[in-house]
């Protein structure tokens, strides 16, 4: 577990991320006050990683719940294996004719069965999903339930008993305690609000879009081969895109492939041509594109003439001196 | 520290932020783990159990300054002004201290608490002094700043000023006869002074910075709901703006409701084709049941908007609102009209909400300098766009139906309507203005299955309530 502030901020730098004093502070708080994390913010600035560098860094395994409209239970929890449970009624039919031997009458016959059925609802039929993995791991987990958001209300509620007391009910067995309680982060894109009950069991990190160090010192680090010159320049432009009213806004996962992308194709500074063939990797409408363009048209006017125009007064001081 | 962060969480509360007790509790918690050596860490666990909504940070983080810095951080200002003011260094102030610490011990040991902690500097348990005053007249109440003055007299009645006047007379008095250098005596008594006149500047600044914190919030909370109540007619361009930012929030509630009403009837009969499919894999035993799903029935949409000077605003709202509702009907089809109607559904279908009413209300379409004249408009929709109403559609026109005295064309609305599912008219003038002057709302009126006033974001939003499927 971790120490202090500076660890978790330590121990994330080494596995590639930059967390901010103030994200460190709540993973430190989270770990220590055992409670989950639920993380908001735009898509593509680095939530889901968080999870991915947390488990990373506790050297713990990463179990992962993808959520959906239309996930249940079923998916998330736990599920029934009848095919299995199906079969084994039907090899062991000779052993179950056993047991009735010398019942008479169907009373008795079913009371017999009946103190045996909890052969049937057991663990060995139950097929685990990722909530009761992480319930009942021996091991501490990182568990990740990825894009709250989109699942049901009803899945929303369905949580709060795991998440407040770590524990589930298998109705037919009983409930689950957490051996090692799990770290738990959930993220969400805001697509919807999450309910107040939720919100009340979590800890709250909003990630926003990082400033124009942060970014620099996130693609230094992600992308080392990438010419200093072309980063910044490309810091710049998506912080000034960020300012525009787009349908969806780049994000850092965007930022830092473009990069790769300009890095390939061995490029050190931003041009026109360049700009528009690969404008599509950081903007993904069609409406976006166009006012990107524009937008960017205009850095790239400014830049030039901020260099011409320093090299027009250095000639111009050239010929003063040459008078 | 306790009641200082349930203090906080009451003062949470007051400014419209939900903070139950189960998050003071954890907020008590953090504030063990982080300890309050650090500030910044301590805050930051404050936020992360107590704030919930990104949209609150904001708030929380001005009230965070001004709660648990406010009274000491004044008192630290003045105590230091003090201190300039006889321009002594760190050290020399100590000193002086000091040495007035020995004479007080001398001379004043019938000296009140609240004169030892003022004159010797300790800030912290001066601070503590004022908060347990500040409980005692129950400062917390103060709203307005008609009441500063009140609370400022009734806390300096609470501390006991009146008293400690009296001993730093005294004191003064006391100071005559000791045999202290001119320089010394001087120095003193200035420092007596200063410290009475801080004392008060403290009281006062203290209750003013306890009418700020409430009145904060409370002030941008009226703004908000005044928003909703208030005529389209009459809003500055800040509060357009503000306005479309409520719009989308509140299509954006509506969808969450929706979501929810959906859900409900969304199992439909039992399906035996896909159960048995199924349920082959155990050997046709039904574990898992399947139901059809049933049908949504989206309606269409037909909007007709008057984006005549007078109804503009109103036209702007509805547009936009049903916009960001779109996916909740099966088409959305938008007509704008003054004098002669235009389409618009193709500029809303490429462009942003927000572009798109650029384009429908600047006039390339149709000109919206003209004098309105819904005859015409009606009757030019039903030569050229009769075929976009069908059994299907529900036809919304917004306009306060003022026809200049032109032909009102009724027949058309009434054939409008054969064709359609509904057609409902949203008035944006109140009501009782109806059917004056030139205003052809009653003869509309027979032919619309409803009429309704929409004159605020309320109205509208309570129309397009009922609008949307269940």
């Amino acid at each position: 577990m971790f120490s202090s502030i500076e660890h978790v901020v330590e121990s994330f730098g080494k596995h590639n991320y930059i967390a901010s004093r103030r994200i460190a502070t709540v993973i430190f708080l989270a770990a220590a006050m055992k409670k989950p994390v639920l993380v908001e913010g735009p898509a593509g600035v680095g939530k889901t990683d968080l999870a991915k560098v947390l488990a990373a860094s506790l050297k713990e395994e990463l179990i992962r719940l993808q959520c959906y409209e239309g996930l249940d239970e079923g998916k998330a929890l736990y599920e029934w294996e009848y095919a299995k449970q199906l079969l084994y009624t039907q090899i062991l039919k000779d052993k179950v004719t056993e047991v009735l031997v010398g019942t008479t009458g169907l009373k008795e016959a079913v009371d017999r069965i009946a103190s045996e059925d909890e052969v049937f609802f057991s663990e060995r039929f139950i097929l685990p999903r990722p909530l009761m993995k992480a319930i009942t791991s021996e091991e501490q987990v990182v568990l990740l339930i990825d894009e709250i958001d989109k699942a049901d209300a009803e899945f929303e509620a369905f949580l709060l008993e795991l998440l407040s007391d770590f524990q589930v009910t298998v109705p037919e067995i009983g409930t689950f305690k957490a051996k090692k309680v799990p770290l738990v982060i959930l993220t969400s894109n805001n697509a919807r609000e999450m309910s107040d009950a939720l919100k009340r069991r979590c800890l709250h990190l909003y990630i926003d879009f990082p400033n124009r160090e942060q970014e620099l010192a996130i693609i230094r680090l992600k992308v080392p081969e990438a010419a200093e010159k072309l980063a910044e320049e490309v810091v710049n432009v998506v912080q000034s895109l960020r300012k525009l009213d787009l349908k969806k806004t780049p994000g850092i996962s965007e930022t830092l492939d473009w990069v790769k992308a300009l890095t390939l194709l061995n490029v050190q500074s931003l041009d026109n041509a360049l700009v528009d063939e690969t404008l599509d990797t950081i903007v993904k409408y069609e409406g976006d594109v166009r006012k990107a363009q524009e937008e960017l048209k205009e850095y790239l006017r400014k830049a030039r003439t901020r260099r011409t125009g320093t090299e027009a007064t250095g000639s111009s001081d050239d010929k003063d001196l040459l008078n | 520290m306790e009641d200082k962060l349930v203090e906080f969480a009451n003062l949470l509360r007051q400014n419209g932020i939900r903070v139950s007790l189960a998050e003071t509790l954890d907020a008590v918690a953090a504030s063990e783990v982080t300890g309050l050596g650090e500030r910044e860490l301590f805050r930051a666990g404050l936020r992360a159990t107590m704030i919930k909504r990104a949209s609150e940070l904001p708030v929380f983080e001005e009230l965070f300054e001004v709660f648990f810095s406010g009274l000491g951080e004044i008192i630290k200002g003045a105590s230091k002004e003090v201190q300039d003011a006889l321009s002594m260094s760190d050290k020399d102030f100590q000193q002086f201290l000091d040495d007035m610490d020995e004479m007080l011990k001398k001379h004043g040991e019938e000296l009140s608490e609240l004169a030892k902690n003022l004159l010797q500097n300790n800030n912290g348990q001066l601070e503590r002094m004022m908060r347990a005053a500040a409980r005692a007249v129950r400062m917390q109440g103060i709203q307005r700043t008609i009441e500063e003055n009140y609370f400022a007299r009734a806390l300096a009645r609470a501390l006991g000023f009146d008293k400690i006047e009296q001993e730093i007379k005294e004191l003064r008095e006391q100071l005559d006869k000791l045999d202290l250098g001119p320089g010394m005596k001087a120095k003193m008594e200035e420092y007596l002074d200063r410290r009475l006149k801080m004392l008060e500047d403290i009281i006062r600044k203290y209750v003013r910075q306890e009418r700020e914190k409430r009145d904060m919030k409370a002030r941008e909370e009226q703004r908000m709901n005044q928003l909703g109540d208030k005529s389209f007619y009459y809003l500055s361009d800040q509060e357009l703006e503000k306005m479309r930012e409520a719009v989308t929030r509140l299509a954006q509630r509506l969808k969450n409701i929706i979501a929810v009403r959906r859900k409900r009837m969304k199992k439909g009969r039992f399906d035996v084709k896909r159960t048995l499919r199924a349920n082959m894999a155990n050997g046709g035993v039904p574990f898992h049941l399947k139901f059809e799903r049933r049908k949504r029935e989206k309606p269409q949409i037909l909007i007709m908007c008057d984006v005549s000077d007078s109804v503009r605003n109103a036209s702007r709202f509805m547009l936009q609102f049903v916009y960001s509702l779109q996916d909740l009907y099966s088409r959305v089809r938008s007509f704008v009209f003054v004098a002669d109607v235009g389409e618009v559904t193709e500029s809303f279908r490429t462009n942003d909400v927000k572009e798109a009413l650029d384009v429908a209300l600047k006039g390339d379409i149709i000109n919206v300098y003209a004098h309105s004249d819904f005859g015409r408009s009606f009757r030019n929709f039903v030569t050229d766009h009769i075929g976009a109403v069908n059994k299907r559609t529900t036809v919304i026109i917004l306009g306060d139906a003022r026809n200049n005295y032109n032909l009102p064309h009724d027949w058309c609305l009434r054939e409008i309507r054969q064709r359609a599912r509904r057609v409902i008219w949203l008035n944006p003038e109140s009501r009782n203005t109806w059917g004056f002057g030139d205003s052809e709302m009653e003869r509309y009126a027979i032919h619309c299955d409803l009429v309704e006033e929409c004159r605020n974001l309320n109205q509208l939003y309570r129309v397009i309530d009922q609008l949307v499927p269940r």
